[in-house]
């Protein structure tokens, strides 16, 4: 067969796996830790965890800064989706697990510094665990 | 006389303000200023092909993907408590200039979106859309957002301030 006749099979393949989209291969992972509020714990300005920053976590989330899961590994995991819904700036399910202790199963995909998850089950909700608003009172400034 | 070389020096300023954007530092543990030229994109498409129409309309996390296919996570933005979707999302999938910090943590790097342009000559934008699209949310909404926002008054009010109902700080 003449390369000319091949030509069209050749750009209709090559058109069939251009994506507009650089999508790469995630690792299956099962991750236990805390949720938080992804800039306060990252940056370290303050006691981020707990029960103490509960109430910062929650703002934080609402005012569309990303949510991450502090793995029991000590490794922060942002999450880009939970299950099936896609939402993951100010969502209102994330605000209401904010310093709770879960443990997911999901996708990760790691990038350029950071953990990415995509949470495909939520296996275990404790609620929160981490008492520690006696210690620190409420983080960053009072009530 | 004294008009023309007024409107020039404004002319200058103008100009010199479109160059230049000071990103505020915040003397943060592996934080240095940054500014570069980055494509708007919706994270999870990019890493996943899960696409969404406009980046998701404001509803998913947003990144800045460089030239050399460097991501960078925009986790903050100019106004208090709150992120930079509302000032990236107008400008999904395209290229635009930003300005702030970017925290090398070993835990996570991300981007502190402090000033946002659309091109060289355009002026610099502070990224603090949030709040207006806040108060287009709630009219009439009081300062400080975070803790006038319904959804965010009716989490601590059942949970309280350390999301355990029933607990309550001590009297100040």
């Amino acid at each position: 067969m003449k390369f000319t006749r091949l030509l069209p099979a050749l750009i209709a393949t090559g058109l069939l796996f251009a994506s507009p989209v650089s999508a790469t291969t995630p690792k299956r992972v099962t991750v236990t830790g805390e949720v938080i509020d992804t800039w306060c714990y990252v940056t370290q300005i303050m006691i981020a965890v707990g029960t103490a920053h509960h109430q910062c976590a929650v703002w934080c989330a609402a005012g569309g800064i990303p949510v991450s899961i502090r793995g029991d590994d000590e490794k922060v995991y942002v999450v880009l989706r939970v299950e099936d819904d896609g939402t993951s700036n100010a969502n209102p399910r994330l605000l209401r697990i904010q310093t709770h202790k879960v443990t997911v199963d999901g996708d990760l995909y790691e990038r350029d510094g950071v953990n990415y998850l995509l949470v495909t089950h939520v296996a275990d909700d404790q609620g929160i665990v981490d008492l520690n608003h006696e210690r620190f009172g409420i983080q960053p400034f009072g009530k | 006389m004294k008009k023309p070389i007024a409107a020039i020096l404004a002319n200058v300023l103008i100009l010199i303000s479109a160059q230049v954007y000071a990103a505020k530092p915040w003397n943060l543990k592996h934080e240095e200023v940054a500014s570069f030229e980055a494509k708007v994109v919706d994270v999870l498409c990019e890493l996943s092909g899960d696409c969404a129409d406009n980046c998701g309309g404001g509803k998913r996390v947003l990144g800045l993907l460089k030239a050399d296919g460097t991501l960078h996570l925009a986790v903050k933005g100019g106004n208090n408590f709150a992120g930079a979707v509302s000032d990236l999302i107008p400008h999904c999938g395209k290229s635009i200039e930003v300005d702030g910090l970017l925290i090398k943590n070993p835990l996570a790097t991300i981007f502190f979106v402090q000033g946002v342009r659309t091109g060289p000559d355009v002026e610099w934008m502070d990224a603090k859309k949030f709040k207006e699209d806040w108060l287009v949310a709630n009219p009439g909404g009081k300062d400080p957002w975070f803790r006038n926002d319904p959804v965010v008054k009716e989490i601590i009010e059942q949970d309280g301030v350390f999301g355990l109902p029933g607990v309550e700080p001590p009297a100040q």
